[in-house]
């Protein structure tokens, strides 16, 4: 990775808990973010509207192709834009 | 900054660099030493170069200075006169110890981030000298970090036998697996075994979808070698297919098992999203599976392959994964009341597991952490049939605290495995039936496994810690001198998992840790307890490849961290950890097993052995 070097300090709020998941919206309107419970360290137990910060760096593209396994695996899904 | 004295001790065989100026004539105390915890950093910034030539902190206590040193200076005989020469002899004793070094895994410090963490210091005196020195931990975190992982020596065992009366073996309870081969899968009129050939009855996917309400729809396939190259959703579980003998009960008495043939479980919800969906890793089976690791297929399986779609919105609750388990264990309890019934004399291989205690030996337990963060992280403990679902109580619902099981009762099936992410690292139920730790332990002649006990690891911290407690009361009340702590996969189960060895380490038990770490995996906290550990690892970039059960326990770690254990009850010498993840050391320790036990352990094979899918390949391309 050329650019992966400088994390940010994101911040958002929880906006959806699943038994298996929580989602949440980063503040300023930067996405959204779904993990797996097991992905999320809490000291308390988890409401709708708490907020969250992590550090994170940007997705860098890995390189102009297309994986078509992917691809192919996203067409039969038909995840895109999920 | 400087150290105390305290700390010059416990670094004495770390190099010696000065930390600040100092003029000719000073004699080196702690407070003029460098802080070795922080020479990784100052040389990856090329703040400091350390060769063979810099003296050791042991050898310049208490020597003088014969130059003027400026701050960062690594000490040099050269520099200084009156070394201590003792320290010298004691090092040349450790280097020439030829049964060298067991494991290790650094828990790498999460906070450590050398972006814009550099201590700027301002010194005056008239002199403007400015110094930036990356800091070690993010200042102010709270969350205090101790890369404390060491690196044991194995020595010969027989410390651990010595002062130990001999006596005699207890046979506690066998349990008689009775292996019959199947060679063929086809679908027919009704369920039955002829010979070597399982006849699945058509249409009972549809009963099964019936049995439970959650469940929508279901496709049932037989997948023989030939059609490895095809392609499947997420791969959910890998199950056996075993029974009970009428009146045997789980953990003891007759189980019938088919070799050939295993169970695997997939699923979406009617959307189409997988369950336990987060990101992709769907795509041709042989692909996506490390063959013939405990929990995966042996190559050469025939796989009975469910496909279970449940009601929309309900793949991320509780409820959607385990109908979907409990449905794929409706058709495998059919094929299980035929294997009932078969003939005694189709039986290929008798296999005899007895579970000895040991008494004199050292009392040593067994504890697996299991996911129970909710939905597809939960396990069903205790199935009435080997690792079915009817009998079986959920441990989210079990509150997630410590249960005992004997190590026969793990592996005849004790564990119904609902794990769904993270397929590289996860347990499916086939590896707690044939889980290498719990069968190695009990099979050491020169320990005595009391016990396996399984805890859940929850979502909150505090959930966590109380669970924590009651796993190390309950080690506590075994009175026993060592222990193995195992985790699956990585995230927040590495919090309680530290809390776990924290928890028997503070009650002078040792204890080993066992976990994914390698590079992705990376412990996010640790503490002083945390001194021996032995990482599943086994890809080559050390992240989750997305390669079904590539980086589970294998035997080869069994061994290493049963060794690895030995070693510390003997009180052997502990070496200190390598800062960053070096899978070379997972090697020298399999080679000082391998010397102490006078055998050759096999490794494994990693995914460079499968045929590389796309993704990988772009993945490695990029590295």
């Amino acid at each position: 990775m050329k650019y992966g070097d400088k994390l940010v300090k994101m911040q958002g709020i929880i906006v959806h808990i699943s038994d298996g998941s929580v989602a949440m919206d980063l503040k300023g309107r930067l996405g959204h973010l779904t993990v797996p419970m097991r992905m999320l360290i809490t000291d308390y137990d988890l409401k709708v509207g708490q907020e969250v910060a992590f550090n994170i760096s940007f997705p860098e593209v890995m390189s102009g192709e297309v994986n078509e396994k992917y691809v192919s695996n996203i067409k039969k899904n038909n995840r895109g834009g999920k | 900054m400087s150290i105390t004295v305290e700390t010059a001790k416990e670094h004495a065989m770390d190099h010696a660099v000065s930390c600040c100026r100092f003029e000719a004539g000073t004699i080196i105390e702690p407070s003029n030493l460098e802080d070795p915890e922080i020479f990784f950093d100052l040389e990856e910034s090329g703040l400091l170069k350390l060769d063979e030539k810099t003296l050791k902190i042991g050898e310049v206590l208490g020597a003088k200075l014969t130059k003027t040193v400026e701050a960062l200076t690594p000490l040099t005989a050269d520099m200084l006169e009156g070394l201590n020469v003792q320290t010298k002899e004691v090092k040349e004793e450790i280097v020439g110890t030829p049964t060298a070094a067991t494991e290790a895994v650094a828990p790498t410090p999460m906070t450590t981030s050398l972006n814009g963490g550099m201590l700027k210091i301002h010194i005056g005196e008239g002199k403007d000298i400015n110094l930036e020195i990356p800091m070690l931990s993010t200042q102010g975190s709270a969350t205090a970090i101790e890369p404390t992982a060491r690196i044991v020596e194995v020595q010969g065992t027989a410390a651990t036998t010595e002062n130990v009366a001999v006596l005699p073996e207890k046979k506690l309870r066998t349990l008689t697996k009775k292996h019959f081969k199947i060679e063929k899968v086809v679908f027919g009129d009704e369920t039955k075994i002829e010979g070597t050939t399982l006849t699945l009855r058509k249409g009972v996917e549809l009963e099964a979808v019936e049995s439970q309400e959650l469940v929508t729809a279901m496709t049932l396939e037989i997948i023989t070698p030939a059609e490895y190259d095809t392609y499947s959703e997420t791969i959910m579980d890998v199950q056996p297919i075993a029974t009970k003998e009428v009146d045997n009960f789980l953990g003891t008495g007759d189980t019938r098992v088919i070799d050939g043939v295993i169970v695997m479980v997939t699923g979406v919800d009617e959307n189409g999203v997988q369950i336990g969906e987060f990101g992709s890793s769907e795509g041709i089976l042989s692909e996506n599976i490390m063959w013939n690791r405990p929990g995966s297929p042996d190559k050469g399986d025939i796989f009975i392959k469910t496909t279970v779609t449940i009601k929309a919105g309900t793949n991320m609750e509780r409820p959607g994964p385990l109908a979907a388990h409990t449905a794929s264990d409706f058709i495998t309890q059919e094929i299980r009341n035929v294997l009932k019934k078969m003939d005694e004399t189709l039986v290929v291989e008798t296999e005899e597991l007895v579970q000895f205690r040991r008494p004199g030996k050292r009392k040593v337990v067994v504890i697996k952490e299991i996911m129970g963060q909710g939905a597809m992280h939960d396990n069903i403990i205790l199935p009435t049939e080997p690792a079915g679902v009817m009998g079986g109580k959920p441990n989210v619902d079990l509150g997630n605290l410590p249960i005992v099981m004997s190590p026969l009762e793990v592996l005849d099936g004790g564990v119904h495995a609902l794990t769904c992410i993270g397929p590289a690292s996860k347990e499916c139920s086939r590896h707690y039936y044939r889980e290498p730790l719990v069968i190695e332990a009990m099979n050491d002649p020169e320990i005595d496994l009391c016990a396996v006990i399984f805890v859940g690891s929850p979502q909150v911290n505090s959930q966590k810690f109380y669970v924590s407690e009651r796993l190390g009361m309950t080690v506590e009340a075994l009175d026993v001198e060592g222990a193995i702590v195992t985790t699956e996969g990585f995230g927040n189960n590495h919090i309680d998992f530290a809390s776990h060895i924290e928890q028997i380490g503070m009650r002078g038990i040792k204890v080993v840790g066992m976990s994914f770490s390698a590079v992705q995996g990376a412990l996010v906290v640790g503490n002083k307890y945390m001194e021996y550990m032995v990482d599943n690892n086994k890809s080559e970039e050390g992240i989750e490849n997305e390669v079904l059960a590539c980086n589970t326990l294998c035997k080869e770690d069994a061994l290493r961290a049963l060794g690895m254990l030995k070693s510390a009850m003997a009180d052997s010498d502990v070496k200190g950890p390598e800062r960053k993840w070096n899978p070379n050391v997972k090697e020298l320790n399999l080679e000082a097993v391998e010397a102490n036990l006078g055998t050759n352990i096999d490794r494994v094979l990693n995914e460079t052995s499968i045929p590389m899918s796309e993704k990988r390949t772009e993945k490695l391309k990029t590295k």
